[in-house]
């Protein structure tokens, strides 16, 4: 495999490394800007919206309620129940137009999987909890911001969790390590590693990898990881308090 | 101090046993999106589920009408029961009842007891962190809403409120007040004001 320089020659793919600078003009370790809103649909029992640089999604948590099919259920604990899904017109690829694919029912599954281990699920034995996740516009690294928008949607739910995580990918293009990869880093860079963490005790809570880094290059993303989580973590809580601030400010 | 926490922020570094929290190793942590409030190491969730206690005052719906038994629907997910020998009038499928918790058996059912039955009136679903403070300290909230809409209201532990008679669209409107500044202070003094004078409770009777 190749760095992007040498597959360059071929004329086929774009130069994402331009005089230092990314695509965007963000520098490697720098994300894209976020805004989060918690709350906003008002027949969920919890919602949030994301705007994390062009990606757009909206995630709503509906339960606990009684799980059906009944089979689904688990007399121990709540089951979760997840569907990442992107809009037909959310991509200029082709998406949605014929139910969930490979890719989508991926995604639902680690999204799935990282909640399982965040949500306290022994307090509501035989019930589900919905999430849903819906990608309105696309610009590469949803599953990270959904995974970040469902963790707030939960919260302002009023479900128990003993974590709030956070999810951001880390890939690299020639030797540089790059934090946030958007669409074209996405398609053209030689590795791209999307992990949930939750900062509490900094558990991982997913970690996927396409192509190769080496034991040290993980690492290294990891701490860069790690570090941009403070920032998003710090975003997440402020959306949380955010309606509650505005009220109390009103009678100061 | 008070402040809002997050699920997962640490409320103390000791163990301290509190609603809503959890303990792992020497810390104590949130489970919820609540105000802590430091000094009385209690957290108050803004956010939150029902979990149904023994002796909750509950509002439900009769969902099925068994041979032996009624099935309650509590706007949450803990299933209600009502053994039909200790209803003293036969309920129908929709009928609105007002009910105490008597116990909850080891699937999670909730066993109730002495229900009343509820004719015509309102029901609204609210969010149930938010129900303490519909009842307030001594019932002081729901009073002054009854003595300033001469509405008959009922309060459900699991999230439900029952109107009746009386200024409806005032009460209401003071429900959702409360539920929206449920967190703020002064409510009462601001909720006095949108009820008007007659709200207080009347001297010497």
């Amino acid at each position: 495999m190749g760095g992007a320089g040498e597959m360059n020659a071929t004329g086929n793919i774009p130069e994402l490394i331009v005089n230092g600078k990314r695509l965007d003009g963000r520098a490697f370790d720098e994300m894209r800007p976020i805004k989060i809103v918690a709350g906003g649909l008002k027949n969920a029992a919890g919602s949030a919206y994301i705007e994390w640089g062009n990606n757009k999604i909206l995630a709503a948590v509906y339960g606990p309620k009684e799980a059906l099919p009944k089979h689904t259920q688990d007399p121990e604990k709540a089951v979760i129940k997840c569907r990442y899904s992107m809009a037909p017109f959310s991509s200029l690829e082709e998406h949605g137009r014929s139910g969930p694919n490979r890719r989508a029912i991926e995604i639902s599954k680690v999204t799935r999987e990282v909640f399982e281990n965040v949500i306290i699920r022994e307090d509501f034995p035989g019930s589900e909890i919905d999430i849903y996740v819906e990608v309105l516009q696309s610009d590469g690294g949803t599953r990270a911001a959904g995974i970040t928008t469902a963790a707030v949607a939960l919260a302002t739910s009023g479900i128990p969790m003993t974590d709030l995580p956070y999810a951001v990918s880390v890939g690299k293009t020639g030797e540089h390590l790059i934090l946030d990869l958007n669409k074209a880093e996405d398609n053209y860079s030689d590795a791209d590693m999307p992990v949930a963490i939750g900062p509490r005790n900094d558990s991982i809570l997913l970690l996927q990898m396409d192509g190769t880094l080496t034991k040290e290059e993980v690492m290294r993303g990891m701490s860069m990881i790690k570090k941009a989580g403070q920032t998003i973590t710090k975003l997440q809580k402020e959306a949380l308090r955010a309606p509650y601030e505005s009220i109390m400010d009103r009678y100061k | 101090m008070s402040r809002i926490v997050v699920p997962g922020e640490l409320l103390a570094d000791k163990p301290i046993r509190m609603e809503a929290g959890f303990i792992e190793g020497n810390n104590t942590y949130s489970t919820l999106l609540g105000i802590y409030h430091e000094e009385k190491g209690v957290l108050v969730p803004l956010e939150g589920l029902w979990y149904p206690q023994r002796g909750d005052i509950v509002i439900g719906i009769v969902e099925e009408a068994r041979l032996n038994a009624y099935n309650i629907e509590l706007n949450s997910p803990y299933k209600g029961i009502i053994i039909a020998k200790f209803v003293e009038t036969r309920l129908q499928r929709g009928d609105v009842i007002e009910a105490e918790v008597k116990e909850i058996d080891e699937t999670k059912t909730v066993v109730l007891m002495r229900p009343k039955k509820l004719f015509g009136g309102k029901i609204f679903d609210v969010k149930p962190s938010k129900i303490p403070r519909i009842i307030g300290k001594q019932n002081t909230m729901v009073d002054q809403i009854r003595n300033g809409t001469k509405s008959v209201i009922m309060v459900g532990m699991n999230g439900r409120v029952w109107l009746k008679g009386g200024n409806v669209a005032l009460a209401t409107e003071a429900v959702l007040k409360i539920v929206e500044e449920a967190h703020t202070t002064g409510l009462t003094e601001r909720i006095k004001a949108l009820l008007g004078p007659q709200s207080q409770p009347q001297q010497g009777v």
